[in-house]
């Protein structure tokens, strides 16, 4: 009883940083599934919402404000907004303009843009960590007669919850809205769908929109879950979350979710039974492993070339 | 047209040259090294402001053998890969006597770079004991060793009878090698020691940590490393329920731990030097830095200033500008600094330093522990 229990607590923490590491993942595989190119720039844009939320919480609260849902939900706008402007910025200037050359030089503008990205905050923002105030406080204990007590706290519930209701409502939105058929339609054939009449740059923006602001949601979650932030962090989280996407199968959608879960949770139990030291190891070797066998990682459609 | 481009390069770069050998032949450069941003850039400030202040007393009261002292002030950004970067900057610069590096895991690799330059280095906060053990003759400190505050820690905790230990580094230099000498100290006085394990410096997510430590039902936790980890630790640990005293190095004592842990920091156990700003004699010293609108009270104000100190007074008892006459006479000498009289061994460590538990409040204060 006792093992199982710490086994459920391990798994549960793997859930929660697997669902918010999902969230981030999207961002890459969208628009990696529409115009072929990774943007390195994401992870910063997760960093950017985490701050802009932080900021958002400070001044509310410094404003007398104290019902926290509304702190949360005003926050989380902030953040969104943002955080959305800034992808949208990011395509517009470093992407746009490259698109259609070499592969690598949207790569190279990608990753010039995450410097930039990181050292604007450092210097906007100071290079310390702030802490993140812990807003939603408290949870469930469970405990069989022995000394150790699993416990489930409302900010895992909270991201659990808010993980599963942006994922369904990006499955909805792709697989009935307008823009969500012109989505599926610019992944599949870019030069066609822009022959039948669709906007291909409005999409593009549209994908840099809707990553950008998952991974707001994700950096105010985060943030509030470790309880600080630096201008760091985003790099950490979006290296785990492109493996995540690469995983899973880079343009898939679901293949993002499932990648993110089952990063996270080979990295608790690879701290939880062996050490924490091996975390990276194991995680970074079970997606060599996986690439190895599935080259398209696991949800990922082999690549059929178009003749 | 190559010609004329010739003359003008040949032309700036021996202005340039004769623009740096004017400024040397009338000053004594000082080099700063040490984080001025970055995860650690609390440190570096307190650095700084002590290197800066000795600097400005020293040249107040006429200089070091008639000569100002000058600052020259490079950010390291506690990274090993930027500390061999300034290092040879400082070399080009032609600066002979370095105040730093701060982190042990950046002064390492920068004083092999001063040793071959013939570059004096007195680094004012950096303890791996690696750092004197290589026979190097230019390399001195102001503080202690990890070896020495690595005892203090477990003999602390030790002393508690505590029933199990848990000892978590980060995996760097510093943090693993002061938890290393805990938990040889703990062995030693036969305290049982849970787990031994590293975290990735920069690793936000403590979950599984806080959650094996839980399960393995320690009461004391020892932390070799630096705030930004051990902050998230102890928030974590606190919304987890896990019932345990931690404890750890300077390295997490100041007051950003505060800001990123909380009422979580409340009743952290750290070793630091001691309250160098609290000495009776030092009274003048510390009115001058708060005159100044600074605070003299982090562990490495004071070893900094003495760093400066020890440099200037090397220089007039070697009455040599040679660093390697200056490190000859720091090994002779004895010198009266802020922080007590200092005399150098063989290996460029101080005689003796003590290191002293302290209880750390969520309010940023800290009071002695007996």
């Amino acid at each position: 009883m006792q093992d199982l229990l710490y086994f459920s607590q391990q798994l549960i923490n793997g859930l929660t940083i697997g669902s918010a590491y999902a969230l981030i993942a999207i961002g890459y595989t969208m628009v990696y599934g529409i115009i072929g190119m990774i943007n390195f720039a994401h992870g910063e844009i997760y960093m950017i919402g985490a701050y802009t939320a932080l900021i958002a919480i400070t001044g509310l609260t410094a404003l007398g404000l104290a019902w926290l849902p509304l702190i949360l939900i005003v926050a989380l706008l902030c953040a969104m907004i943002v955080s959305s402007s800034m992808g949208w910025a990011v395509e517009r200037v470093a992407y746009r303009p490259v698109r259609g050359r070499h592969r690598l030089i949207p790569l190279i503008s990608a990753i010039g843009m995450s410097i930039f990205l990181q050292n604007y905050v450092h210097l906007a923002q100071g290079s310390r960590n702030i802490g993140f105030p812990a807003l939603i406080e408290g949870g469930f204990n469970f405990s069989a007669d022995g000394t150790f007590e699993m416990s489930l706290s409302y900010m895992q519930i909270t991201i659990f919850v808010t993980t599963l209701v942006c994922m369904t409502a990006l499955s909805l939105f792709i697989s009935r809205s307008r823009t969500g058929r012109a989505c599926r339609a610019v992944s599949q054939d870019l030069g066609m769908a822009s022959l039948l009449g669709i906007d291909t740059n409005r999409i593009i923006s549209a994908t840099f929109i809707i990553g950008a602001s998952l991974a707001a949601v994700a950096g105010l979650l985060l943030g509030m879950y470790y309880g600080s932030i630096d201008p760091l962090f985003g790099f950490i989280a979006g290296l785990k979350a492109f493996t995540a996407a690469v995983l899973g199968g880079i343009g898939s959608i679901p293949g993002a979710m499932l990648g993110g879960l089952i990063l996270g949770v080979s990295e608790s139990m690879t701290s939880g039974y062996l050490s924490g030291e091996y975390k990276d190891v194991v995680s970074f070797g079970l997606l060599i492993l996986i690439l190895l066998f599935k080259p398209t990682g696991l949800l990922g459609k082999p690549e059929v070339e178009k003749i | 047209m190559t010609t004329s481009l010739k003359k003008i390069v040949t032309a700036i770069s021996t202005s340039v040259a004769l623009m740096g050998a004017g400024h040397a032949a009338a000053d004594i450069q000082i080099g700063i090294a040490g984080p001025m941003t970055g995860p650690v850039a609390q440190y570096g400030d307190m650095q700084f402001s002590g290197a800066r202040m000795a600097i400005q007393q020293i040249n107040a009261n006429g200089g070091v053998m008639g000569e100002k002292l000058v600052a020259v002030e490079y950010d390291d950004v506690c990274d090993p890969k930027q500390a061999v970067t300034v290092a040879n900057r400082l070399v080009n610069d032609g600066v002979q006597y370095v105040i730093g590096h701060l982190c042990s895991s950046s002064t390492q690799p920068a004083s092999d770079i001063y040793e071959d330059e013939g570059i004096l280095m007195v680094t004012p906060a950096s303890t791996s004991p690696e750092i004197t053990e290589r026979g190097y003759e230019l390399v001195f400190r102001t503080i202690g060793l990890d070896s020495m505050q690595g005892p203090v820690a477990g003999n602390y905790i030790a002393s508690q009878n505590p029933k199990r230990v848990a000892v978590v580094h980060d995996k760097q230099q510093y943090g693993e090698g002061i938890a290393t000498a805990v938990r040889d100290t703990l062995k030693d006085k036969g305290v049982e020691i849970a787990m031994f394990e590293g975290v990735t410096a920069g690793d936000k997510d403590f979950s599984s940590l806080v959650t094996k430590l839980k399960q393995a039902d320690v009461d004391y936790v020892y932390f070799g490393g630096y705030h930004p980890e051990l902050g998230l630790i102890l928030r974590q640990a606190r919304q987890a329920d896990l019932d345990a005293k931690f404890m750890g190095p300077e390295g997490v004592g100041n007051k950003d731990i505060n800001t990123i842990a909380g009422e979580a920091s409340e009743g952290l156990l750290v070793t630091l030097p001691p309250s160098f700003d609290q000495k009776a004699e030092n009274k003048s010293l510390v009115k001058a830095f708060e005159d100044k609108g600074e605070d003299p009270s982090g562990p490495f104000v004071l070893t900094s200033y003495a760093a400066v100190q020890l440099v200037a007074q090397g220089i007039e008892a070697a009455d040599s500008k040679d660093p390697f006459d200056v490190a000859a006479a720091l090994r002779s000498g004895s010198f009266e600094t802020p922080i007590g009289n200092v005399q150098y061994d063989k290996a460029g460590d101080m005689k003796s330093f003590e290191f002293v538990v302290y209880e750390w409040h969520s309010d940023g204060s800290k009071t002695p522990v007996n």
